[in-house]
């Protein structure tokens, strides 16, 4: 049960990666294309830490800063772009 | 080693959000730059170094149930993921050093050299990491502990994050 679940992640994980790349090559507005892709990081971002690295069996305050600094990088990077 | 893997994603971090407001200054120059790279290698990079981290997860499952063999090679998969990923960069850098695209080239590059090649380093320790871990395995009287195996583990997990964070800023979004 627990491999077909990091079997899933990792799949999940080159969809959206190859996803982000499509988006990439083929959008055309810069400000929409940033933000999908960025949503698409977070999500790869996420799923690597908290499935494959076990974040989610980290103390709160782990899982805590790690979803903050992304949010706060996503978000100032979204702002600049 | 959470907080060694904190201040790494902060540092990356920073840097990035640095590289970004740069950006603004030379808009057209960080876009015809970003277009000089090749994103299907960062695409594949990122494919070999998730499917590593993969691996990486397997080993540690497997080691926890005492399946020495298996965790083992699972091992031998992540560090030929991170091998393949050394590999295709190598190709890169030699592609960019070929065409003139140095680190004092421009601004872009200049981020693009710096950032890459600090991952890069990060990787290679993470592979000596691995190799130690590799070679503890495979010892006639294994001493090797859980949380060793782990921190490992999370060290080279954390390459595959800030590649995760290098990617789409670099490779993507300009």
């Amino acid at each position: 049960m627990k491999n077909q679940i990091y079997f899933k992640v990792l799949l999940s994980l080159l969809a959206l990666t190859i996803l982000a790349a499509f988006v990439a090559k083929f959008g055309f507005d810069l400000k929409a294309t940033a933000a999908i892709i960025l949503a698409l990081f977070m999500v790869k971002f996420l799923g690597v830490a908290y499935y494959f690295m076990q974040l989610k069996k980290a103390h709160f305050f782990w899982k805590s800063a790690v979803l903050i600094f992304v949010s706060i990088f996503l978000a100032i990077v979204f702002v600049s772009v | 080693m959470w907080i060694i893997l904190f201040l790494e994603l902060l540092t990356f971090g920073m840097a990035l959000v640095a590289m970004v407001i740069y950006s603004k200054d030379e808009p057209e120059v960080f876009h015809s730059s970003r277009l000089l790279l090749n994103s299907t290698f960062g695409l594949v990079n990122t494919i070999f170094l998730l499917t590593s981290g993969f691996f990486m997860v397997k080993s540690v499952e497997s080691f926890k149930v005492n399946n020495i063999k298996k965790s083992s090679l699972y091992l031998k998969l992540t560090m030929l993921g991170g091998f393949l990923f050394l590999l295709l960069k190598s190709f890169e850098y030699f592609e960019k050093i070929e065409a003139g695209l140095s680190i004092g080239y421009n601004t872009f590059f200049s981020f693009y050299w710096m950032l890459t090649l600090f991952h890069v380093i990060h990787v290679l320790v993470g592979l000596v990491i691995l190799s130690s871990v590799y070679f503890s395995l495979n010892k006639k009287n294994m001493d090797l502990a859980v949380e060793d195996f782990e921190a490992s583990a999370t060290f080279w997990h954390m390459c595959d994050l800030i590649w995760l964070l290098l990617f789409p800023i670099i490779y993507l979004i300009f």
